[in-house]
């Protein structure tokens, strides 16, 4: 009887649901009434049942009556449309907007978990592969110091490129390509040529220690590049650009969706020659040299929901510094990653990661290539999210990473090597409390094998949204531990002095405070925000009278503070423009070997208009980079720290004006003028820009696919 | 592709190590090719250390070492020699130098005749032979007292000027007279080892020249 009864039960119910099935249609446009393609259509809540758009940009779906309808395109702002609401059920015409200010780009680096850009808890920068386009950059350098302000990067010694990130070094700030450390350094600082920008589809920029998800670097900052695989069923790129100094830069891409594979691969080639400077200076010549990249990721999707993705590089650069010498620098990267999303809920990944950066010395007069550095990094991970309801309001993750760091290198006695395992776990819990606020708090402990040290890296960050207005503020900690190269070092600097390793050196650790308010709206976006460091342990080299050379050891305490101000507005006719600001106060003690030499106000600005119409487009972008002097004191001498002079390094402006065109299908057509009001330092310092004055380039890339297209 | 991902694992320390030169660390110093019959050969030498002089004996085909001090005392006996060498400081046993426009042996051979020139005898310095180079930082740099000859140690220019210093090789052939008349055609093809170490010096020569 019971069976009966529930049978019939179940018919009826399915009798039901039947009754209640629409069929609705409409055609989706932009706002100047163009179809759009490709646009998902599903139901709110029901991510089975959806279509895409077709070229017209009409689509037809059934729905269960009293139900939302969610439009969404890449680049544009989404849409939601309760089926009752239109007067005819069964038509429903979209007019979509796009996102001008990005609000609907996914970000990871905050959480480690995907978040719309307007909704991640930590205060992200993001740079889309628009901006990088309209920037013309070369690598992540240039393309940070034309976005971000507070970022400068000088000469070393050696004419090696040198970071400061608002008072934090190259070692202090975390470079991560897709979430894996970059091996490889000199002098502090990695290898950033290295970081070309042929597939990248966004870079996240977060200010602030962020050690609780990251580990060891993420002193400062931590800036992620996340590349792409291929979008399109097949692409084929190849580009070049020539500029000043005989700059060439060659680039392709071939890209494919076949099936369940996807596949990207670059190749890129650059090269430049060394010039002379205008003045006298620390520097009176720009080292050239070429370098070659490339880059191979595939993606295997065996079901939904669970990929592999395999990645594999090669990269050389060449230069030319001295009549005896070629510098050379090698990287061979290789990795496999597998990401499983069980039930919308359970989220597992796992991954193995092989980075090697060398270096070698190609020696003119004896033809031998010598290498004298090589650094080896293997890294296991695995991740695993939670998420607590259906629609993610709560998140937990769960990770952790092994390394293997192997380093051989000439600043080892005898050139030889060392060998550390370093293990992590890390937790994050985020509460979306209500609507409104949002908490978010993690826990790290990393354990390095040379000298068994072991830390804790805590955050806890706090939302409260309301309206377009998001406050955020947050308590982080961030922990560079030593590396083998600062324990372990003894190395004879040209016969003059040597620099020796500290195997006793602490951690460097910071704790970071930081508050927000950021209004976002479809056209605007405005952000201020106020950010205190207390770094303590910081690790330099210090002039040792008992060893009769330099010695790594822990600074005391110091502090780092300051205001970022952002201001963005893009307005649907192509008009946009950029004002960011930051303010930087280094308060290092008088006798510490290190003196502050951070710019304290540095700004960036970008004004552009652009248009486009059926086969022809155009953007016209204006960016400077204001820098204030700064003055600052310097010791006299190398060997004590008591005696110094005070020496002021000027300010300057430095802008640039890019005009890109797409013409007809897939050409697209860059002229550049690089420092547009032809600023030449009158003494070069080794953080004066290498510039001779305005220069030209000119930019041509190809995407061969699209001169296929029938749109 | 994965396997080629993977492939690393089996290497901990890194892989292609086959793109690289070992470094050949020779340890035969003094005279390591002689020609006889062409009346040529080549000369390899360590003089990276700052306290140490190194003597040529061409007659010999032989060189020698004497242990310098900053009062410039030399601890050692050369018997018979033709110039000496410290890092990349010259001097000769009372001869002469000239610099010729020469880049190449085998070019100056050919020539078949002595050039116009300034022959060059050595000065004493007590401001260019370094012994001491730890106290530079403090600007306190300590030379031995010496004889220098500035016309063949014009065969390595060395600006400190900048860190690290920027090496220039001259790549000339330097002629050398010795007090008794003797001729030898002399070339600094390098002045370092495989392993990047600066000091070690090979020097391609001619003698006897007879001109």
């Amino acid at each position: 009887m019971k069976k009966i009864v529930l049978t019939i039960v179940l018919i009826l119910s399915v009798i039901q649901s039947y009754g209640q099935v629409l069929k609705v249609s409409g055609r989706v446009a932009d706002s100047e009434g163009g179809p759009l393609e490709g646009v998902t259509v599903y139901v709110k809540g029901d991510k089975t049942s959806y279509t895409v758009t077709a070229s017209d940009g009409k689509y037809e779906i059934d729905v269960p009556e009293h139900s939302v309808l969610v439009f969404k395109l890449l680049g544009f702002l989404s849409c939601e449309k309760a089926v009752e609401e239109c007067r005819d059920c069964r038509h429903v015409d979209i007019v979509m907007e796009e996102d001008l200010m990005n609000l609907e780009t996914v970000v990871v680096t905050g959480t480690r978990t995907p978040k719309l850009l307007k909704d991640s808890p930590i205060l992200t920068r993001v740079i889309t592969s628009a901006d990088i386009k309209r920037v013309d950059a070369l690598d992540v350098g240039d393309l940070l110091e034309a976005e971000l302000p507070g970022i400068e990067f000088s000469y070393a010694m050696d004419q090696q490129v040198t970071l400061n990130m608002q008072g934090f070094g190259g070692n202090s700030v975390l470079f991560l390509v897709d979430g894996e450390r970059i091996a490889g350094e000199t002098l502090d600082n990695i290898d950033y040529s290295r970081l070309n920008l042929d597939n990248v589809k966004r870079v996240e920029i977060i200010k602030g220690a962020a050690s609780s998800l990251y580990g060891s670097n993420a002193v400062g900052g931590v800036v992620n590049i996340i590349t792409s695989g291929a979008t399109e069923p097949w692409s084929v790129n190849v580009n070049g650009r020539y500029g000043a100094h005989n700059e060439q830069r060659y680039g392709g891409s071939v890209g494919f969706m076949a099936g369940k594979f996807n596949s990207m691969t670059n190749v890129q080639y650059t090269s430049i020659d060394s010039y002379s400077m205008k003045n006298e200076g620390d520097y009176n010549t720009f080292y050239g040299g070429y370098n070659y990249s490339v880059k191979e990721r595939l993606q295997y999707e065996v079901m939904e929901g669970l990929k592999f993705t395999a990645r594999a590089g090669y990269f050389f650069r060449e230069r030319d510094i001295q009549a005896d010498t070629r510098d050379r620098y090698r990287d061979f990267s290789g990795g496999l990653k597998g990401e499983y999303d069980i039930d919308g809920k359970n989220r597992v990944e796992l991954s193995y990661s092989y980075d090697q950066y060398d270096k070698s010395d190609y020696l003119l007069f004896n033809d031998a290539d010598v290498r004298d550095y090589s650094n080896v990094q293997h890294v296991l991970r695995g991740i695993y999210t939670y998420s607590f309801e259906p629609e993610g309001r709560h998140t937990m993750i769960v990770g952790g990473d092994y390394m293997r760091d192997y380093l051989m290198s000439y600043q080892f006695e005898g050139n030889g090597y060392y060998v550390q395992h370093t293990a992590d776990v890390f937790t994050q819990i985020e509460c979306n409390l209500d609507e409104r606020w949002h908490l978010t708090g993690g826990l790290r402990f990393d354990y390095f094998s040379q000298k068994k040290l072991s830390h804790f890296s805590p955050k806890l960050s706090l939302m409260y949204k309301v309206g377009g207005w998001s406050f955020r503020g947050s308590y982080s900690g961030g922990f560079r531990a030593p590396t083998l190269k600062e324990m372990y070092m003894s190395f004879d600097m040209a016969s003059i002095f040597m620099i020796y390793g500290n195997p006793d050196l602490e951690p460097e650790s910071s704790e970071n405070l930081s508050l927000s308010a950021e209004y976002a709206w479809k056209y605007l976006n405005v952000s201020l925000s106020g950010f205190y460091n207390w770094v303590d342990g910081r690790i330099t080299t210090v002039w040792n009278e008992e060893l009769g050379g330099m010695q790594y050891i822990n600074m005391s305490p110091m502090q780092v503070r300051g205001i970022d101000f952002s201001l963005s507005a893009r307005l649907p006719f192509g008009l946009g423009a950029r004002l960011s600001y930051t303010y930087t106060d280094e308060a290092i003690r008088p006798g510490e070997p290190l003196l502050s030499q951070t710019r304290p106000h540095s700004a960036t600005v970008k004004v552009e208009y652009g248009n486009s119409w059926k086969n022809y487009g155009f953007n016209i972008a204006l960016s400077g980079r204001l820098l204030s002097a700064v003055t600052t004191d310097v010791y006299t001498s190398a060997t004590n720290y008591e005696d110094t002079e005070t020496v002021t390094y000027p300010g300057y402006t430095i802008w640039k004006l890019v005009f890109s065109q797409d013409i007809w299908k897939g050409i697209n057509l860059n002229v550049i003028i690089d420092n547009l009001f032809n600023y030449v330092p009158d003494y070069y310092y080794s953080s004066s820009p290498a510039t001779t004055g305005i220069t030209a380039a000119v930019g041509l890339s190809l995407d061969v696919e699209k001169f296929f297209r029938k749109y | 592709m994965m396997g080629a991902a993977m492939m690393p694992l089996s290497s901990c320390n890194g892989t292609f190590n086959w793109i690289y030169d070992e470094p050949s660390l020779a340890a035969d110093f003094g005279f390591i090719e002689i020609d006889e019959a062409a009346g040529t050969g080549t000369i390899y030498i360590d003089a990276t250390s700052y306290a140490k002089w190194t003597y040529i004996d061409f007659q010999s085909a032989t060189i020698d070492t004497t242990m310098l001090s900053a009062d410039g005392s030399e601890n050692g006996d050369v018997l018979s020699w033709d110039f000496a060498v410290h890092r990349y400081d010259t001097k000769t046993n009372e001869g002469l130098v000239m610099e010729t426009s020469f880049t190449s042996l085998d070019a100056f051979a050919e020539s078949g005749k002595l050039p116009d020139g300034e022959w060059v005898a050595d000065i004493w310095t007590d401001s260019t032979v370094t012994i001491d180079m730890s106290g530079m930082m403090d600007g306190e740099i300590v030379y031995a007292p010496s004889y220098y000859n500035a016309e063949l140690s014009k065969w390595l220019d060395v600006d400190t000027s900048t860190m690290p210093p920027v090496y220039a090789l001259s790549g000339k052939v330097y002629l050398l007279k010795t007090a008794d008349g003797r001729m030898a055609a002399i070339r600094l093809s390098n002045y370092m080892n495989e392993s990047k170490v600066k000091g070690y010096m090979t020097i391609d020569y001619i003698y006897p020249l007879g001109l």
